[in-house]
């Protein structure tokens, strides 16, 4: 019999809301310790260039610095999948804004002096820019050493003597022999700048090195275990050794992934005698200097029959990884394993290439590398529907993923991966396609609808595992303890709502920590890729269970009864049958005390997991193989108008449909969609990085990296969340939160299409790139 | 050194700043009010939005000398005896908080609002919060709340 | 902190004056501070000493009247906005105050702060050009009018010396209907620098009209007037267009091309001269 869900679905209000409301919730931006020390950088003027000499006298004189280190003091390279990184660039910089120099002293306003009187002489070496120059022979090599790179052996394949960090091939079927026998042919091209995550909270982290050689650690990041994981590789440390505290997160969509200032104030603190060393990232470094999305070049062919069937597809993917690909190599893999779009192509290729450049690097973000692939593919079958003479959203009803369909890695569409083709017919729906836009109210405006579907998957190791506890207290509340990260997403409400479901007492009788510790929150991969729900929730189901199990087991006694007649419902225990006879869990939570002082059982605690199952490295001359613990699919409907005289283009409207298998909690759901669109109309409209000839970034800061404001919403959004569930998901839920950005901008562009007749083929689509195009077909207003 | 008094949530202050000090920094760094948070530095991103005699700035581009003998509210201010204000209920029950690290500052421009004008314009809304990023929310349930929060405008 | 410098609150403009004479080129005026706080936290600004002006008496004035309309020096950009009086008069004005930054900006930034910082892309400077509004300036040596016509000399510099306070902005008087408007071409809704702006006034009873235009040149540029008199709407805004064009000379930068600014430049102008000539919006 199934009982009723009390709250998984519930829009249960979020368990931080309150501390963040009244401003006493803490970052680690807001934390100090006696003794703190506070680091600033000296970074690279250049794009690419050998270090000469390094004069750090000055600086270290200075009364109040504590450390001066720069790259020759440390021998150490990291790197999640790749370890192609420095602490400090050593030798030689790759990118300007890289990090050269550190300081540590009593105040920032020292450290940053002391940086001003660091003198380090650069002799300018050859720089590419663009990967697919750096792709040519003869280019400037950015990492003569990347042969001797040590990396994740059989997923990567770096090209030594290249620039390439990683080279992914998917394979399927009869390529050239599909596409000499299709009828209609479309090929095309298109670019994606790279573009920041713009957390609200920039980088930070503490760390301290203690005495006897262990290092505790506060750290604005997603990945509390893996910057543990990576600190042990890179310092040869044991991981018991290093302690990584995770207070609230201001934002991290990505960019907090993996490891990242954790090593260079660990380093800090070190030279500094063992004090704690405090580094903050200012935004301008933030642009500058840390990590960024990937830019693309896209090259696509698409072949089809007249009746409008895929029949091949090819796909050139290259990533303009920047100056290192620690991260970025997996984006260029799970991209390329979704880069034929959520159709049967029965005949495939894909090279993903990801190239060093020397421009600030990239790593994960929201999306992992679909928003950008996607920009290509869901445009270019808007243009092969036109060819075909087919509306395009028929065209993708003809050949969307469904039942016993193979994807491009050989993987068998099932009813479990939800239905793609209810989210395209919910959002043609939602903006009335099919029907012409109203006249907009100005002669000099146009108005056009589009559509575009979206799919990911987690990007993660095939062994990727997550765990929690859960403790009853002594009021019989339980306490959940996990190391996956709630950076704003909600997830730690949603895994309140599961235990209070499982463990049946009341929401408010859970509670969970807001601060990761990995002296005390048990094993979490990171908190990337839109699976912490799915695995977290798991993991805690199978605690609660693990604590019902320990319940029954003393109310069996108490009752005696066998333990499976003992039912567990109210926070309470009873045998089936006699709710009356029923004992608080309160009573139970530590051992029940028999009315004579005779003790049983003892503290409730329950521990469960979760670890990716049925995964598969992908064949690396195929790509065939099962890279993907659960798909997503959903689609996005757009109607705009677009001011031909400014280029100014408005969102009238537009829908989102996500299939989420089962919705945990509709408010949170909502407030992923809407967050997650805004974001994607901040890639499809205004952001991406300038550089200069040189390489130097032109728009480090928000007077020039403009992302939406409240001015800037779309004048109606529309989520829709679809629950076609996912058989091993808890509750028949699948991850949601990255979905709702990607094909944001696809959606934009095919609508533009629809309004101007011209096809846009790079991002972003602001006023300036529209009215270029304008002029250049010689369109007038 | 500049000595400065000052009022903050309504508790007298004196303090000997160096003018180089910001309004931001002294709140922070001498009263350990860290509520409002520092985004960008340069008044882009409202993170660190205080009242300054009621109206909001951006406490990063105010000396902290410039606050002598004014009054400064601060997020910390906004809840009374440990009750939240509408307001706050408001972005709590709406689901305006994300991540959060934009909150303090979005509530202190929304404060400021529905003090001048109780029952705001949409259009009024939206310009009060314009200079507040928030990267996670989309802004739309933060609307929504500052909208709930004026339909009881006449209990702040 | 923003750097190691000295304060000053001077309780009268003497004394203003007299502390940046005698400071010179190591001393700023602190005003609305949104230009010079962030000049000074990235080091393109080290002034020794700051004179915070914004609490003198006299720079406080806002009125408007028969003979003049008065902005003190330190009255925040918000406060001139919310000024019916002041919208009534010059609804370009106050368009233009609101469209610079964020509320919680405008309540430090302001009129006499964006022009002095004289950017080519001040959002006060074309409104004030075709108003041909006066800085009163005050200086150990006594008061002066300075033309806002005459204030800019070069990108990010004016005609003002050190010791030079200015005390308000003063708009000279309304003789008949005078129909202004400003508007601004930005790269996003939210908050941002002008691509382009540009500013108008139109008086039907003098059959003058006069247009000035930022960010386009060096300084923002005022046109020669128009004479409105017989003139269709379409042939006046050819007239605009072509004396626009021969007048400003824009660049490339980050935020936008040359070719993007000479592009939008038309069509912001014809719908500045829809808003004041037919008195009717445009879009």
């Amino acid at each position: 019999m199934t009982r009723a869900l009390v709250y998984v679905g519930k829009s249960v209000p979020r368990d931080d809301a309150v501390e963040k409301v009244t401003g006493s919730a803490r970052y680690t931006h807001d934390l100090a310790f006696p003794g703190m020390l506070h680091a600033a950088l000296v970074t690279s003027p250049h794009a690419s260039a050998r270090i000469v000499r390094v004069d750090v006298a000055d600086a270290a004189a200075l009364p109040g610095v504590r450390a001066v280190l720069a790259g020759a003091n440390l021998d150490v390279r990291l790197g999640l999948y790749m370890r192609d990184k420095r602490i400090l660039a050593r030798d030689v910089v790759r990118y300007q804004g890289e990090p050269v120099v550190a300081v540590a002293a009593d105040t920032l306003d020292i450290a940053r002096d002391a940086c001003r009187r660091v003198r380090v002489e650069y002799e300018p070496t050859a720089a590419v820019f663009d990967p697919r120059d750096a792709m040519k022979s003869g280019a400037p090599l950015v990492h003569p050493d990347l042969g001797s790179y040590a990396h994740l052996e059989g997923v990567f394949f770096p090209r030594p003597n290249t620039n390439i960090a990683h080279h992914q091939k998917i394979r399927k079927g009869d390529f050239d022999a599909a596409i000499a026998s299709a009828e209609v042919l479309l090929e095309a091209r298109f670019d994606n700048p790279p573009v920041q995550h713009v957390p609200m909270e920039t980088h930070a982290s503490i760390a301290q090195a203690l005495p006897d050689g262990r290092v505790e650690i506060w750290t604005s990041s997603q990945s509390p275990y893996t910057v543990r994981h990576l600190m042990s590789v890179a310092f040869g440390l044991p991981h018991a050794a290093i302690r990584v505290h995770v207070p609230y997160v201001g934002g991290g969509f990505g960019g907090k992934a993996g490891l990242n200032l954790e090593p260079l104030v660990y380093v800090l603190s070190k030279a500094a005698g063992g004090r704690p060393v405090k580094f903050v990232a200012t935004r301008e470094q933030e642009f500058n200097t840390l990590p960024s999305r990937q830019g693309l070049h896209s090259t696509i062919k698409i072949g089809a029959t007249r009746a409008g069937k895929i029949v091949a597809l090819k796909a050139t993917y290259v990533w303009d990884a920047g100056a290192y690909a620690d991260y970025g190599v997996n984006v260029g893999r799970a991209a390329a394993y979704s880069g034929a779009g959520p159709y049967a192509v029965p005949n495939c290729w894909i090279d993903s290439f990801v190239v060093y450049t020397n421009k600030v690097y990239g790593t994960a973000y929201r999306g992992f590398g679909h928003l950008e692939v996607l920009w290509g593919i869901e445009r270019a079958i808007d243009q092969t529907a036109r060819k075909l003479g087919l509306d395009p959203a028929e065209f993708r009803r003809r050949n969307l993923l469904t039942l016993g369909d193979a994807t491009i890695t050989g993987e068998t569409f099932t009813a479990g991966h939800g239905k793609p083709v209810e989210c395209l017919d919910a959002v043609a729906k939602a903006i009335d396609w099919g029907t012409p836009s109203s006249s907009p109210a100005s002669s000099t405006k146009r108005r056009g609808k589009g559509i575009a579907m979206l799919h990911k998957a987690p990007a993660m190791p095939t062994s990727t595992s997550c765990s929690a506890i859960i403790k009853l207290d002594e009021d019989g509340a339980a306490d959940i303890l996990v190391s996956g990260v709630d950076y704003g997403q909600g997830t730690y409400t949603v895994l309140r709502q599961i235990a209070a479901e499982e463990l049946r007492v009341p929401i408010d009788a859970v509670h969970i920590n807001s601060d990761c510790d990995t002296a005390f929150t048990p094993y979490d991969w990171q908190t990337v890729a839109s699976r912490f729900s799915y695995m977290g929730g798991h993991a805690v189901i199978e605690a609660a269970a693990d604590c019902l199990r320990q319940i029954r087991a003393v109310a069996a006694q108490i009752f005696g009864v066998a333990p499976e007649k003992i039912v567990c419902e109210n926070a309470s225990a009873y045998p089936d049958g006699e709710p009356k006879r029923a004992i608080p869990y309160r009573l139970l939570a530590l051992g029940y005390v028999y009315p004579n002082g005779n003790a049983i059982g003892g503290p409730v605690i329950g521990h469960g997991r979760f670890i990716a199952h049925g995964l598969t490295h992908l064949d690396p001359d195929t790509g065939q193989g099962r890279p993907a613990q659960f798909w997503t699919y959903g689609a996005h409907g757009v109607e705009l108008e677009v001011d031909a005289e400014t280029g100014e283009i408005e969102i009238l409207r537009i829908a989102t449909a996500v299939d989420a298998g089962k919705v945990l909690n509709a408010g949170l759901a909502r407030g992923q969609v809407i967050g997650g669109v805004v974001q994607g109309i901040g890639s499809a409209l205004w952001e991406g990085f300038r550089f200069d000839k040189e390489g130097r970034l032109k728009n480090p800061s928000f007077v020039d990296y403009k992302i939406p404001t409240a001015k800037d919403l779309p004048r109606e959004m529309v989520p829709i969340l679809l629950e076609n569930p996912q058989p091993d998901g808890p509750y028949g839920a699948r991850g949601v939160a990255e979905h709702p950005m990607i094909s944001v901008p696809s959606a934009i562009g095919n609508a533009l299409y629809d309004a101007l007749g011209i096809e846009f083929t790079s991002l972003p689509l602001s006023p300036e790139h529209v009215l270029a195009r304008l002029a250049e077909k010689g369109v007038k207003p | 050194m500049v000595d400065i008094e000052l009022r903050v949530n309504g508790q007298a202050e004196r303090a000997s700043v160096p003018a180089g000090m910001t309004l931001l920094e002294f709140l922070r760094d001498r009263l350990a009010l860290t509520g409002a948070k520092e985004g960008c530095g340069i008044g882009e991103c409202g993170a660190c939005t205080v009242l300054l005699d009621g109206r909001p700035v951006t406490a990063c581009l105010v000396l902290a000398v410039e606050a002598d003998g004014l009054d400064v509210r601060t997020i910390e201010g906004e809840a009374t005896d440990g009750e939240l204000s509408a307001l706050q209920r408001a972005f709590v029950d709406a689901g305006a908080v994300q991540c959060g690290f934009c909150t303090p500052g979005m509530i202190m421009s929304a404060r400021a609002l529905l003090l001048r004008s109780p029952h705001p314009t949409d259009e009024e809304i939206v310009e009060a919060i314009a200079g507040n990023l928030c990267r996670c929310t989309g802004y739309e349930a933060i609307l929504a709340a500052i909208r709930a929060a004026s339909e009881e405008g006449g209990k702040l | 902190m923003l750097g190691r410098f000295e304060y000053a609150r001077p309780k009268t403009v003497d004394e203003a004056c007299r502390l940046l004479a005698e400071a010179g080129r190591d001393a700023a005026i602190l005003s609305g501070g949104t230009d010079l706080l962030v000049d000074l936290r990235n080091g393109s600004r080290s002034p020794l000493l700051l004179v915070d002006v914004k609490r003198l008496e006299e720079l406080q004035a806002l009125r408007t009247g028969p003979d003049e309309a008065v902005i003190g020096a330190a009255v925040p950009l918000n406060v001139v906005v919310e000024h019916r009086e002041l919208r009534k008069a010059y609804a370009g004005l106050s368009d233009a105050a609101l469209s610079i930054a964020t509320y919680q900006l405008r309540n430090r930034a302001t009129v006499a702060g964006n022009l002095c910082n004289a950017s080519p892309a001040a959002d006060m400077a074309p409104i004030l050009l075709v108003l041909d509004a006066k800085l009163t300036v005050q200086s150990p040596q006594g008061t002066r009018a300075v033309r806002v016509a005459k204030l800019f000399t070069g990108v990010k510099r004016t005609c003002l010396a050190p010791g030079d306070v200015v005390v308000d902005v003063r708009m000279p008087p309304l003789d008949g209907e005078l129909r202004t408007a400003f508007r601004k071409q930005q790269r996003i809704r939210g908050h941002d620098l002008a691509v382009v702006n540009a500013a108008a006034a139109y008086a039907p009873s003098r059959a003058t009209l006069r247009v000035a235009v930022g960010s386009c040149a060096p300084t923002p540029v005022l046109l020669e007037p128009f004479d409105t008199k017989g003139t269709s709407p379409e042939a006046l805004a050819a007239e605009v267009l072509r004396a626009a064009a021969a007048a400003t000379a824009p660049i490339d930068d980050v935020r936008a091309s040359a070719a993007y600014r000479r592009a939008v430049l038309p069509a912001l102008l014809r719908r500045l001269l829809a808003d004041v000539v037919s008195a009717r919006r445009a879009v």
